[in-house]
């Protein structure tokens, strides 16, 4: 499973954060199941977070060469 | 100049000398006169034998007597000044034709003339004495001087128009043309003046038949009386222009003038035929026009015959040699001229050759006011040879100017294009921008974040939760202890050996026992028993 991240989209890592979050939501699982979703999730976020900052980097790599500053 | 002039032909424009000065207004120089002046021979004889003047001074002048009947006679009648001249003039008169308007019309010229005679008459009496008494003989001055007078008095020879053929043609080097006008029976001496010229439209030449108008009137110095032309008109004119217009008429039947087979004059010809004669004003204002409106137009020029017999084949020829030299187009023309010098422009192999031509022909016959055959069927009339020219080549400094307006609404254009571009891409950039990957990484982060925020409040909540079921629990497990209920006087009881006794048979007296209570341990002994 976390090898498979690496070719995920952000996109897919983020649906399964929000299953992840959808099952600590229910009140009855267990502590240590919720603790396992918590520690998977604070996972992905991570690696998510990263991906996302690399392709920032991308970008300003990208409006450096083409001179063109980028604005919103 | 003029003397040889007037030697030959015996004129001379000082013709019209002081009149009368001479002039005996005797009754006897007076008939003769009239006689002399008589039209036709058979007139002159009767006035002649009747009046038998000086016979000297009668016969030259009879001899001269113009030919035209018309003319003379009411000259006759007219020239009478004094009364008594006139009788004889009446006598003349049976010369056939002089009734008529003419005749009955000169009634008061007749007495003005007459009495200007009698005054004359008295202002030189001496003279007339003289002569009288010297039995009637004058000098030819006199003699000349008189009958000069009588022309000029005479108001129909002051404006006469003549009919007959031109020989002994002369163009002096002054501009005078002297000629001689002859019908069958008579000849009658002409000369137009350089001044009047413009009143001849074409080439006097031998053998045409022409009306001339003008004064008759006398050259004193020879004796001679002649017709000063002040307008020479063709006769046969008609012919031709009926000739015209019926070769129009089949062309025009035949199509050839029809407007879907004119050609387009190109508007900027770079090579120009010509097709005219090599000398004469139209070469010479094409020439002109062409140099001054664009030097870079090259002209070619057939040199044609424009006049004459040979000329329609000349100009045939020009037309189908231009024409396989593939130029832009031609001008096929000649300057002004009569109906006969243009005539050429108005044969059918002209019309044909123009018609067939594939290159796109100017016509550009004499002036504005002739139009010929070649003039139908040319895909553009022009008319004169310098209006063609003007036609056919474009004024270079237009062009440049057009060029440079073309080449400034094209930059302009272009730039407009281009700015319009621009902004087009600025759009897509803007665009671009709204959907930057910042962007969504900007959401992507937040969402993240939202996520990860919930997800540690969502295991905080649980672990509260736990521990606050654990706390639950445990104060229920604690309500549940022994320990618990020690402290409210209860003890707890075991034996030696550290065992909770249940019952009292379970004990002995003097048994020792531990009693737990809430704050700690009492050794004590058994003294009773007491069951329940």
């Amino acid at each position: 499973m976390e090898e498979k991240t690496g070719t995920r989209s952000i996109e897919e890592t983020m649906e399964e954060l929000e299953s992840i979050i959808e099952k600590m939501e229910d009140r009855e699982s267990t502590l240590e199941d919720s603790f396992a979703c918590f520690e998977r999730g604070m996972k992905l976020v991570k690696e998510c977070s990263q991906r996302i900052d690399k392709v920032e980097k991308q970008i300003m790599v990208l409006s450096e060469e083409s001179g063109e500053a980028y604005e919103f | 100049m003029r003397d040889p002039a007037a030697s030959e032909t015996g004129l001379a424009e000082k013709v019209k000398g002081p009149v009368a000065a001479g002039t005996g207004p005797t009754e006897e120089v007076k008939e003769p006169a009239a006689s002399g002046t008589g039209p036709t021979e058979k007139a002159k004889e009767p006035a002649a034998s009747e009046t038998g003047p000086t016979e000297k001074v009668k016969e030259p002048a009879a001899a001269r007597s113009g030919p035209t009947e018309k003319a003379k006679e009411p000259a006759t009648s007219g020239t009478g000044p004094t009364e008594k001249a006139k009788e004889p003039a009446a006598e003349t008169g049976p010369a056939e034709k002089v009734k008529g308007p003419a005749a009955s019309g000169i009634g008061s010229t007749v007495r003005k003339a007459g009495q200007q005679g009698q005054q004359r008459a008295s202002a030189v009496s001496g003279v007339e004495t003289e002569v009288k008494s010297m039995a009637s003989i004058y000098s030819v001055t006199q003699v000349n001087s008189y009958i000069k007078n009588m022309f000029v008095q005479d108001y129909l020879l002051n404006r006469i128009s003549v009919r007959g053929e031109v020989s002994n043609c002369k163009y002096h080097t002054s501009g005078h043309i002297y000629f001689t006008l002859k019908d069958k029976s008579g000849t009658l001496s002409a000369v137009m003046f350089a001044g009047q010229r413009k009143g001849l439209n074409f080439q006097l030449q031998e053998g045409q038949q022409v009306i001339v108008t003008g004064s008759v009137d006398v050259y004193e110095r020879d004796g001679r009386y002649q017709l000063y032309a002040r307008e020479i008109k063709r006769e046969g004119v008609g012919d031709l222009f009926e000739r015209f217009q019926k070769l129009r008429d089949e062309l025009e039947e035949m199509g050839m003038f029809a407007p879907e087979y004119k050609q387009p004059i190109p508007r900027y010809a770079r090579t120009v035929g010509v097709v005219t004669a090599s000398t004469g004003a139209a070469i010479r204002d094409i020439m002109n026009i062409s140099a001054r409106r664009n030097p870079y137009v090259q002209l070619v020029l057939y040199p044609a015959l424009v006049q004459g017999e040979q000329a329609k084949y000349s100009i045939v020829e020009g037309i189908r040699t231009l024409d396989l030299m593939g130029l832009d187009v031609i001008i096929v023309g000649r300057g002004g001229g009569s109906i006969e010098d243009l005539w050429a422009f108005n044969e059918e192999i002209v019309a044909r050759a123009i018609f067939e031509c594939e290159t796109p022909v100017i016509s550009a016959v004499g002036h504005e006011t002739d139009v010929t055959i070649a003039d139908y069927v040319a895909d553009m009339r022009a008319p004169t040879p310098s209006a063609a020219a003007e036609l056919a080549v474009f004024d270079y400094r237009q062009f440049e100017e057009q060029m440079q307006r073309y080449r400034d609404i094209l930059t302009r254009r272009m730039l407009g294009q281009v700015e319009l571009k621009k902004h087009q891409a600025e759009q897509c950039r803007l665009r671009l921008m709204m959907h930057h990957p910042q962007r969504q990484l900007n959401e992507k982060r937040q969402q993240l974040a939202d996520m990860e925020e919930r997800m540690g409040s969502l295991m905080e909540q649980k672990l509260v939760d736990r521990k606050h079921r654990l706390a639950l629990i445990s104060g229920r497990l604690k309500d549940l202890s022994p320990l618990t209920r020690l402290s409210k006087g209860f003890g707890f009881v075991t034996g030696a050996d550290g065992k909770r006794v249940e019952s009292v048979s379970k004990v002995e007296m003097g048994q020792e026992l531990s009693v737990r209570l809430a704050d700690g341990t009492v050794k004590t002994k058994v003294e009773g028993v007491w069951p329940l």
